[in-house]
């Protein structure tokens, strides 16, 4: 304490560090609920599928497919800066990527046996599986991915839903014509769907220091009741066709317009209760532009099929057909039925494996996603700043998880029958 | 499947991603690295051995120095004792030689100086005896007659020659 008053230099920053967690934390969720909250914004709206961004040629891109091409162009152009001039005293990237390699090499030799290229035919494969798997962590936690994005209005929210409840209402009620499931459908859609809330958009921008509150049920935006559904609903089931009805007009332009039509009370009945009146604003859902590619679960599952798919391969390219296969199908008359139950163990064992590794890399890093909107939301501004270097931490520690378990899982392929005992399995 | 996302179409693009991803990588960084690694540890097991042969090469004539130089000094001593020796005995004969040399020259110079004295002792006698003639005829002229001065004189001249020669 004494050496911090001694130096003014110390004595700035710790104010400024204190003044900033305070404005921290007096804008954030915990100062909204007396009445300050001037930083926080609403909590986005988390969806597990990856969004679709834009549609190229009838092909949909989704924000995840994005993020991983960006760190794929990332990692080749500094794989192309380190390859192509070698030197014979390495330097820049050459001496990065020449570190990289040579650890993954020292270590698959390690692992595959210990002598020296022992493990050479794992290393391509798990280098690879290392690199792609920390790039695509780490440009997914830079700032920006998962919070700059475009509005998607109620009109789209609406046509997206529909389609499934379209498409469960053919299965049901095969008699129903076109213009009858469409209307059900979306008369469906607006009674479930109700309650779900909206950002009312300030704007272009999510509107700060509303927090919470600027959220705003369904039922607010398109302001048909209960009731004039239920109706509706009867009148479609007996063949009429509601297309000309006032009140489903009426909601159809409420989904076309999508704003908010009247005033809402918040938390009705509840402690912080209080009337809000966004009305005439826009209301929609934030579809960020960008998502880091490990928390769609496309993409670890790609990446698991091919590791588990390699695996595979190196087991019948090292023990043969009858030796590879012979570890999951077992004559239960000459080896007994104990061994053919274990075989069959070992075959869903491969698969496991492979669902194991999707949700392992993606739980990881989708949970580190909302843990950084969380902290966001809860300290905005500072709150950020320590997750940002666990993020980091995480993104490293998986992709090497992820790469040994696949060379692991690869030596183990390749023994053969007699020394393989061991299951390292599940961390 | 659909609640978490999971589309044929995307889980395809991922894979092709991916495995076009793992082609770039392996031609534009692996295998250069490899060979560069494989070449770099060859080129440092040469040298290796190349740093081997050449130390060994050193040690062995860095001995074969040391011995050519502790010959060198065995016959360096050898040629300074020689010669040492042989300017010891140049010396003596000289010494011996030079003395001879001075007694002749001694000897020589002894007989030269009583040969000297003898003739000088003569010639001076034969000078007194005409100096005294004069002196005699001088005296006669004036007084006395010849040959009582003459015995005189002759007697004189007698007693000085005998004290001389003693």
């Amino acid at each position: 304490m004494g050496k911090l008053l001694s130096s003014p230099k110390l004595l700035v920053i710790a104010i400024a560090a204190v003044a900033a967690l305070l404005v921290s934390v007096a804008g954030g969720a915990l100062g909204a609920s007396f009445g300050l909250g001037f930083l926080g914004g609403p909590i986005p709206f988390i969806s597990i599928p990856a969004e679709r961004v834009a549609f190229i040629g009838g092909y949909p891109l989704l924000n995840s497919t994005i993020m991983f091409w960006s760190g794929g162009l990332i990692l080749l152009f500094i794989a192309w800066r380190a390859g192509r001039n070698m030197k014979d005293v390495p330097s820049g990237w050459q001496n990065l990527m020449e570190m990289i390699y040579e650890f993954f090499s020292n270590t698959v030799d390690g692992v595959a046996g210990g002598t020296p290229k022992a493990g050479r035919r794992f290393l391509a494969l798990v280098s690879t599986i290392f690199l792609v798997v920390m790039i695509i962590n780490w440009v997914g936690i830079l700032p920006g991915v998962g919070s700059i994005g475009r509005i998607e209005s109620i009109e789209e929210w609406v046509h997206h839903h529909a389609e499934g409840i379209e498409a469960e209402i053919h299965e049901e009620h095969s008699g129903y014509n076109d213009t009858q499931v469409h209307q059900l459908a979306l008369i469906h859609l607006l009674e479930e769907h109700a309650d779900d809330t909206f950002v009312a958009f300030d704007g272009v921008f999510v509107p700060l220091g509303q927090g919470e509150q600027a959220r705003v049920p369904l039922r607010h935006i398109v302001t048909a009741t209960e009731d004039e559904l239920h109706h509706l609903a009867d009148q479609v089931k007996n063949g009429e066709d509601v297309s000309h009805d006032p009140v489903f007009e009426q909601i159809e332009h409420d989904i076309h317009e999508g704003v908010v039509k009247e005033v809402f009370t918040y938390d009705a009945g509840g402690d912080s209760e209080k009337d809000y009146n966004f009305t005439g604003q826009t209301a929609g859902l934030l579809v960020p532009y960008l998502r880091g590619a490990s928390t769609d679960i496309n993409t670890t599952l790609a990446i698991a099929i091919v590791a588990m798919l390699t695996v595979q391969f190196w087991g019948f390219r090292a023990l043969g057909v009858r030796g590879y296969g012979g570890k999951f199908l077992v004559n239960p008359i000459t080896q007994g039925p104990i061994a053919t139950f274990v075989g069959v163990l070992e075959a869903f064992g491969e698969l496991t494996r492979t669902i194991s590794f999707t949700f392992r890399l993606f739980g990881n890093m989708f949970a580190g996603e909302i843990l950084l909107i969380a902290m966001a939301f809860l300290l905005p501004l500072v709150g950020i700043i320590p997750f940002m270097g666990l993020e980091l931490f995480v993104g490293v520690i998986q992709a090497y998880i992820f790469a040994m378990l696949t060379l692991v899982f690869g030596v183990m392929a390749v023994a053969s029958h007699g020394d393989h005992d061991s299951h390292a399995e599940d961390h | 499947m659909e609640a978490l996302g999971i589309t044929l179409q995307q889980l395809l693009t991922q894979l092709v991603s991916f495995l076009i991803l793992f082609f770039l990588l392996y031609k534009l960084a692996y295998g250069p690295i490899m060979g560069m690694l494989d070449s770099r540890a060859l080129k440092i097991k040469e040298s290796l051995e190349a740093a081997e042969t050449a130390r060994l090469d050193a040690a062995s004539s860095a001995e074969r120095v040391e011995a050519e130089i502790a010959s060198a000094r065995v016959e360096g001593q050898k040629i300074v004792a020689e010669s040492r020796e042989a300017a010891s005995k140049l010396r003596e004969q000289e010494q011996v030689r030079a003395r001879e040399e001075v007694e002749t020259m001694l000897e020589r110079a002894r007989t030269e100086i009583s040969r000297e004295k003898d003739s000088a002792v003569e010639e001076v006698r034969k000078e007194f005896a005409s100096l005294a003639i004069t002196a005699a005829e001088r005296i006669v002229e004036g007084s006395l007659d010849a040959k009582s001065h003459s015995s005189l004189i002759d007697r004189v001249l007698e007693e000085g020659l005998s004290e001389r020669k003693n």
